[in-house]
This record gives structure tokens, sequence and C-alpha cells, in this order.
């Protein structure tokens, strides 16, 4: 039982009750009747008190009646309430996961049609209007406050800590369906930021006492956070929940049954072969909760059309004999196929049985979509003045073309425009003279060796200098992924500076300075290693072709092999970013549902972002301008896909949790999804005091005092 | 219960008694158990054998006898004296007290105005019978209104008889003013001290007396009169219709009650009331006095031809 203003009925009551009796107390002013005798009645009088046990009550039935009356009015007054926690002014973080999973349909009677996260919404929407309101004389502080926080790999607050209701209300039903994985924990921080950092007075040496703010010690109310999910949350359990012991700070309200059956894509990729591009393999990976043993078809679409259907043979989920809870079965299929082109590949899972309806809940991860660049072996130019290292070296890689040529050819081919035709030109030892503008090099990709490249995008070049080794390079750049640079010997050394508020990104330090360096613009990326490769054992290690190799890769056709892992797959819940042309303009997204996004202001480098996506699906990136070299060009407007898949084990098991496992404790669903809610008294006690001064008022007509 | 808001009093006979009642009650006539000795010859047979006309028995002579009343004819057979021994008829004192204090002058009907008839209607009865007809209002005043002084007594009147003396009789009740208390046994002490012979004594009131009525029932149920005691009680004595927080005050002297009208003090106040009136029959009974309780609103000819009849006061 809450009292939401407990003081003011005291108050009253110690002023209205001894009022009341004090008027009884008060002498009746009786009215005088003559009767031929009172010998009776006062024998009567005598008689009634005599065998009356509680005769003071019973001669004061009025004041009894009264008495509960008041007692009543007192006890509304006070506003009971009825609930489990007794402790006032709760602030309450409403976490609502809003993850791919929240979409399952779960087909039990109670749930009907709806989804999850409309299901947790509803229950959301209950927890509001259950929470206590300021009371009619009371102050702020001792209401329920709230805060909605909506997840799914990012965490969004809908609304701040918040008393009002209609706020509350709004900002649950704006919560929309995502695709995307959830996660707990940025949520969760994102809510304990919200409370005030914790003050202490510190004792200065003047005796005065300062408050110190604690950075990251958080302070004020403790939160109760209430989550709505159905428990498939992989990073629950780096989440520390207060320690409270009157109340509990965190509940979970599980959304969806333990036994939900879902089939989906966990896994989707795409490779080309490495000798022949154009062959590409196409690896399904296909997830199963259901008891029994499935066979699903997996159908191929290549740009729209069915080009393959094969069935999957998926085991049936077998129950963990500890936990009760199945372990989802995978099992897979790959489709093998010639396509040289650059492809939209959508994959459909046919997961419906004709018996059961509830064979798969959840259809988002029913449909996987690739976005294939085409088959391409760069062709390369090596301008060179006679290194057979670097001849023999590309010669090993798998190009479409090598064209070794002499700086005059170089030139002269540059003059002809001949060289828009090559993925890379690598200069070694050379650099074509600056242009007007100081630029040396034109629009196209760059592996300069042996020279500092200087100018616009350039560095300063500060001349050779001794000897020296490798200390650090950039292990996750994709040209030096993999590579170990520190046998690596330089004999001589080109020094060079980095402009302040430059383009250029040092990519390797030796210990006299930046060693390697990637510098770009709009239409030129070019990697410069200046140091000369002929002074040093590099030419001799395996490093110097894996490196040569990734360099054609990152600039010459600026796609790995394996497809899922390029830019253009996206993962609900990531931001969509991408380089566009320097001409693009009047850029738009058009969603996987058919609309279109605000226009894209692109950066001055034409880089634009977009999202964080939300849904899986096609994303179509438009522009008017200039297309790339894999963009589809259609009445005037240049399209570059992208493609969202969910691809999430977690995500597509759908089965609920009954418990979430946090860093500190278990948390259980409470009963059955239902939440305790609070009940107001007083409409009901002023009810009973107006039947009760009714039963008063009849009484005083049926002359029954006493 | 309550007092009377402005009683009416009667001022003359016929406001007492309609002459459709005088003719009703005119054959009727006071009896007792038993038969009394009266002071003049009336129309009453007295046990003892008197001189009247009619034969009662014989017996022996004895010595001073009235050689009047002895039988020739059974000495002429017998050979002995036999004296005859007549009925003799007696004339009846029919004493009537009536409580004149304030607290008969309650109720509706009115109490005093309802013993006012009855005493009247009795007295007329008693009259044209030619029996001696005495009424002695009881109540406290402040001059002795009686020979020998006692300020019980609120008037008494005797010695009436005949039919001619029936003005006098109304008039007297007539004057009768309900007022004070009443002090009852010294009133029946005075009462009996001062009655003569022997006959009926009707006592009306309402016996609500606060020093109890037994003493002077007592009194009064010496010296041989048969006594009939008959409680006069208003309606609203027997159903009190009051309600709400009351000072009830005594009528008579002062005596203030307070009392808050509930549905079991109602009970228990018909419950003392029914104790009450049980108390006096029981107590009348020991003593041979016969108890009658009416309610004002019975008519009087049903009190008179009815319940008088029945315990034959009157026949």
């Amino acid at each position: 039982m809450i009292w939401a203003t407990p003081t003011l009925a005291l108050i009253a009551a110690a002023i209205a009750v001894p009022a009341l009796i004090i008027l009884y107390f008060l002498k009746l002013r009786r009215q005088t009747k003559e009767v031929s005798t009172t010998l009776l009645w006062k024998k009567a009088i005598q008689d009634l008190q005599a065998n009356a046990p509680f005769q003071k009550l019973r001669k004061n039935l009025l004041l009894f009646l009264q008495l509960i009356i008041l007692g009543l009015i007192l006890v509304g007054l006070a506003q009971p309430r009825s609930s489990t926690a007794s402790i006032g002014g709760q602030k309450l973080v409403i976490l609502i996961d809003r993850s791919a999973s929240m979409r399952s349909v779960d087909g039990t009677e109670s749930l009907g049609s709806k989804t999850r996260l409309e299901q947790a919404k509803a229950e959301a929407i209950l927890l509001v209007e259950s929470m206590r309101a300021p009371g009619l004389f009371d102050s702020e502080d001792s209401s329920d406050e709230a805060m909605v926080i909506a997840f799914d790999t990012n965490a969004e607050i809908f609304t701040t800590m918040t008393a009002d209701q209609t706020t509350l209300l709004n900002a649950i039903n704006a919560i929309e369906q995502t695709d995307a994985p959830s996660s707990l924990n940025e949520a969760f921080r994102l809510a304990q930021a919200q409370r005030p950092n914790r003050y202490v007075n510190d004792a200065g040496a003047d005796g005065t006492e300062d408050p110190i703010e604690l950075e990251g010690i958080k302070g004020g109310d403790t939160f109760i956070f209430h989550l709505f999910s159905d428990g498939q949350i992989p990073d629950a359990e780096v989440v520390r929940a207060d320690n409270e012991d009157d109340f509990p700070t965190f509940e979970y309200h599980a959304m969806g049954t333990a036994n939900a059956v879902n089939i989906g894509l966990v896994a989707l990729r795409a490779e080309r072969d490495y000798n022949n591009p154009r062959k590409l393999s196409i690896y399904v990976g296909v997830q199963s909760t259901d008891s029994i043993n499935r066979r699903v078809d997996a159908e191929l679409l290549i740009d729209g059309a069915p080009t393959s259907v094969r069935s999957i043979e998926l085991p049936a989920a077998v129950p963990d004999p500890i936990t009760n809870k199945a372990e989802p079965t995978t099992a897979g299929v790959v489709f093998e196929l010639e396509e040289p082109n650059g492809v939209m590949a959508i994959v459909r899972l046919d997961t419906s049985a004709a018996t059961n309806p509830q064979a798969d809940l959840f259809d988002t991860d029913n449909k996987g979509t690739l976005i294939i660049p085409p088959a391409k072996q760069a062709s390369v130019a090596l301008v060179t003045t006679g290194s057979l290292y670097l001849q023999s070296a590309f010669a090993s890689l798998p190009l479409s073309e090598l064209s070794v040529m002499s700086p005059s050819e170089y030139e002269s081919a540059r003059n002809d425009r001949a060289m828009g035709a090559f993925d890379l030109v690598v200069f070694d030892d050379y650099l074509p003279e600056p242009s007007d503008d100081g630029s040396r090099l034109d629009p196209g990709r760059y592996l300069v060796l042996g020279q500092a490249l200087d100018g616009p995008l350039g560095v300063e070049d500060l001349g050779t200098g001794p000897g020296t080794q490798l200390i650090n390079w950039r292990r996750t750049h994709p040209v030096l992924r993999g590579l170990t640079l520190d046998g690596l010997v330089l004999a001589e050394t080109h020094n060079f500076a980095i402009p302040e508020d430059s383009g250029v990104v040092s990519l390797a330090e030796s210990t006299k300075g930046p060693a390697i360096f990637e510098t770009s613009s709009a239409d030129v990326r070019a990697i410069c290693v200046p140091f000369d490769i002929g002074k040093s054992n590099w030419p001799f290690d395996v490093s110097f072709v894996i490196f040569l190799g990734s360099v054609v890769d990152y600039l010459g056709t600026q796609a790995t092999i394996t497809v899922d892992q390029s830019e253009r797959q996206l993962v609900p819940g990531q931001v969509l970013s991408d380089r566009l042309p320097n001409d693009a303009t009047n850029i738009r997204i058009q969603l996987p549902r058919g609309e279109s996004s605000d226009p894209v202001i692109p950066s001055a480098d034409g880089s634009i972002v977009f999202g964080p996506v939300r849904h899986s699906g096609i994303y179509e990136v438009k522009w008017a301008g200039q297309p790339g070299a894999t963009d589809v060009v259609d009445d005037g407007r240049v399209s570059r896909f992208f493609a969202a898949n969910m691809l999430d084990t977690d995500e597509s098991n759908i089965q609920t949790l009954p418990q979430i496992v946090l860093a500190n404790r278990t948390v259980g669903a409470d009963a059955g999804g239902k939440l305790k809610r609070t009940k107001d008294w007083w409409p009901w006690l002023l009810a009973a005091a107006l039947t009760i001064l009714m039963l008063e008022w009849w009484i005083y007509n049926r002359k029954m005092y006493i | 219960m309550l007092r009377s808001e402005n009683p009416s009093r009667p001022t003359s006979m016929e406001e007492l008694l309609s002459s459709d009642l005088i003719a009703r009650i005119s054959q009727l006539d006071v009896s007792s158990k038993k038969i009394f000795a009266g002071k003049l010859k009336g129309e009453r047979r007295s046990k003892k054998r008197g001189e009247s006309v009619e034969f009662a028995d014989h017996r022996p002579y004895s010595t001073g006898d009235d050689l009047r009343h002895i039988d020739w004819n059974i000495y002429a057979r017998l050979d002995h004296f036999f004296m005859k021994l007549f009925m003799e008829e007696e004339d009846l004192s029919l004493h009537i007290v009536i409580d004149a204090s304030a607290s008969s002058d309650c109720g509706t009907p009115n109490k005093f105005l309802y013993m006012q008839q009855v005493a009247m209607a009795m007295g007329y009865i008693g009259l044209v019978n030619l029996n001696r007809v005495a009424v002695t209002a009881v109540g406290m005043r402040d001059e002795d209104l009686v020979v020998g002084g006692e300020k019980s007594i609120a008037g008494t009147i005797r010695d009436l008889r005949g039919r001619r003396r029936t003005h006098d009789l109304s008039r007297f009740i007539c004057a009768l003013e309900p007022e004070r208390e009443t002090d009852f046994t010294a009133a029946a002490k005075r009462i009996a001290m001062t009655r003569r012979g022997k006959g009926v004594m009707i006592v009306l009131s309402d016996f609500f007396m606060k020093e109890g009525y037994e003493t002077g029932l007592r009194l009064l149920v010496g010296r041989g009169y048969d006594v009939f005691a008959i409680q006069v009680l208003s309606p609203q004595e027997v159903e009190p219709d009051i309600a709400g927080d009351l000072m009830l005050r005594d009528i008579e002297d002062g005596d203030q009650a307070e009392v808050t009208i509930s549905a079991p003090l109602l009970k228990k106040y018909k419950q003392n009331l029914a104790a009450y009136c049980n108390g006096l029959r029981e107590y009348c009974a020991r003593r041979e006095i016969t108890a009658l309780t009416v309610q004002t609103d019975t008519p009087i000819d049903t009190l008179l031809l009815d319940y008088m009849r029945k315990r034959g006061l009157l026949r």
C-alpha cells in the first residue's frame, strides 16, 4: 500500500477527529417536553445503560458512523494505492527492444496478431499508466518519472526523465521496429548517463568545503529499469544493475514464447574464384529452432530472376539437458554460377509448412541480398626505368593487363589521354612533372615508389637520410593488413614532412619519421613509398609481393574478393557511408520500403553518411552526375546499390528467454509478463463514506438514535 | 403522555355525560361483592337480617330479641320461639376518588376529562340507585379544602343521595382543576379516616406515583370497602409518539430526564410500563382490589357497559 499524501491526511485527522468528538462532548441542546411522569423513562434509561456493554458507543451510533465516515474520508485524503513497491518517486527507465527478433508474431491466443514490439509497447503503456501521478496536494518530487529508451544495436532516448504520461505514451508509440541486432549495453550506459554526477564535499586547506563533482560516478536516485524484450541480447551480461535490498532495480518483461520457431538466414556470402573471377560462389547458412527436422527451399534470384532453387535439410533443434532450451541447428548450401557482371543476388527461403502456420514466426531473416560487383582484374601500368623485381612481382599477380612503360611512353600516353584505361599506375622512381596548379597526378589511382610525392596532395620532401628500420605501421589498413615489416631494413631513408591539415595519412613510420603514406582527393588516390626499395631488403621478403597485391586490390579493383566484406554490404544498425564523385548532386537514398530519404549533403570530398540504417533490404543511392565504375545509370540518374542483411544468429533465435543474465545477477521474467499495477483506492473510500452517510441519514430518519 | 395544550374543561353535566349515555347507563346499578350495611334503608340487600319485608330465615329466639319479630305461627306449631329474619335493604356508599394532580392533565384525549366523565357516570349511577355518593379529589393544594385540614385533598363532596343531587355532583366535578402533585398516601389516609360506612370505592388515577401507590391503596382497602382501582392512561403513554433528543420534565415535581429517543429505549419504556401496570394489578389482586387499566381513547360506554360489568362493579 502506498500513501500518496499521508502527511496531509494525518494533519487533517489531527484537526477533524478531536473536533468531531468535542462536538459530541458539547451538551446537546435538547427540546424540553413536559410529561406526566419521568418515572418510567428514567427507569428505562437506567435499564438500557445497565444492559449495554458498549453503551457509550451505542449511545452515540451517529458519532460512531460519523467517525467511520471521517476516517474513510481521511484515509481517502491520504490517497492510498496498492502496489508492491512502497517507495515514492520512482525513476523508471523503460528499455524497449526494437531489434529484429521483436518483429516475431508469436501465435498464442493472448498475443493475437501483434508483434512482440507491439505487445511490448502495449505493456509499457500499461506500466506508464500505472505510474504514480503527482497527488492532488503533492509536490512533483514524489511522483514517478520515466524515461523511454529504444534500442537495437544503437540506443535512442525517446524521452528523458519526465512525469508527464502523455509525453511518455507518445514516446512509446513513436518507437519503430528495426531489423538491427540488439545490444543492451549502450542503452544501459545511455540511461546511466542521465543520472547526475556524484558530488562530494571536500574540505579545502582553508577549511571551506567545496563540492567536487566526481566524473563517472553517478549519484542521484536509483533508476529502476524495465526491460521489454525477448531476451535475445548477446551483451546483457556486461550490464550491472544496481543492488537494492528492498525493491528490484531491474525488471524483465519477457515478450513472446519460449518455444517460438524460426528458420532464417544467418550467413550469406559471395566469393569470386581467385583465378577465375567469372566464377561466383554464394554461400548460404540457415538456422532452425524447430524441434523437428525441417526441409526448406532456398531460392536464388539474380537481378530479380529466379535462377536456382536448392533444398536444405535442417536437423531438429536439440534441447539442452541443463537449460532445457533448444539449441538452434544450422545447415548450409552453396550456389555456384558463372556471373562476370555486377549483379544483385537475392536468396529467399521458403519456410512455409502447409500443416503448421507457426512453422516460422519471423520472416525478416528469410531473405538476404548481396550486391556483387563485377568480376574485375585490374589493369596496371608500370612506369619504370627498368626494375626487374617489380616486373616479375606484378607478373605473378592475377591482373587483366600489365603494361610496362618508360616515363616517356607514359607521358605520351598521358597526352593521348590513354592512361584512363588503366586501373592503377605504378611509378617506379619517377614522378610526372607538375601541371599548372602544382599537382603531378591526373585523376586515377597511383602507387609511387622511390619518390616523395609533393604538390597539393603530397608532402614536403626533405631529401634522403641514413638507413633505419620501420618501427610501426597500420596493421588494419587494407594494404598493410597481415604484413610483418619488422625485418625490413632500409639502407637509405627518404625524409619528408606531412603538412598539417593535409589529406595525407601516414601508413608506416621509421625511426626517422613517416615512411609510407597515402594521399587522396576526390579523384586521385595514391600510396607513396618514398624510400628506395632497391636499397632495402624488402624485394626479397614475401611481404613485398603481398603488399603489391594488396595495393592492386585496394587501388585497382576497389573490391576485395570476398563480397560480403565489401562496403556495399551493411548490417541494420550500421551507418551507410560511401564516397561519390565530386560532381554528384541531388543525392537521395531510396529505402527498402520504397520511400525516399531527404536529400543527402555530401562533404567536400564527396563522402556521404546516412543512417544508421534501420531495416534490412536494398538501399539505393541516387544522384545526378558522373557515375562510378560499377554504378547503374538510368534516365540521367546514377544509382548505387547497398544491401542490408540481418544475418545474426542471436537475432534469428527468437526463443524468448525466461531470464536475463546480467553481470551481477540473473533477472527472471515477471510472472506471465504481467505488470504489477498500482491502484488508487480513494474513490472507493469516498464512495464508502457517501454510502455510510446515506445510511446515517436513513437511520436518523428512522428515529433510531442512540 | 405530554401535557395537553389548552385542555377543554367541562362546564356542565351535559359535557360530562351525553344524554345518550345517560339513557344507556340508567338501568345499571353499582354492585358489590358483598352486601354492605348502609345507613339508610336503601335498595340494597344487606347481609344483616333486617327489617325489610323480604323473609330471609328463621333462628331460635334468644333473650333480648325484638318480640315483634317472633314468628308466632311456628311457635303455635312447634312451641318454640323462632325469630323471623328479614333481608334488610341498606343504602351503599359509593366513594369516588379522582386524581386531580397535574399528571392527570395529560394526553389526548385528556386523562382528567376522562376521569371526570367516568366519575360523573359512576356518580350518576350511584345517585339514581339511591346510593350514598361521595367524591374526593386528590391533589396537593395550598389551602385546606377539607374540614380537619388536609392539604393533600383537593376537594371533596359527600353524602349525596338521590337523582336530584346530580347537579351538585356535576358542579363539583366540573369545578375540579388538575394541578400540582399528589400525596396519595396522605390523601388515602385522610379518606380512610373520614369515610363512613362501607361500600364501593373507585379510585381513578394513572397511579404514576413516585412515592408508590401501595400504602395508599392498603389504607383504602381497610374498613371493608370494596375498592376498584381504575388506572387511566392516555394512548400516548402506551405508545409514545415523541422523537429526538429531549429533556423530559415531570409535570408534577419538575424532575428532568435527558433522553434520546431510540428504538431500544422505546422498547424498554414499554416493557417498564407493562411491568408497572402488571405490578399494580398483582398488588391489587393480593388486596382484593379490582384493578382495571383503561386508555382514554376507550369510549366511556364501553368502559361502563362492558369492562365494569365484567368485573362486577356494575350490573
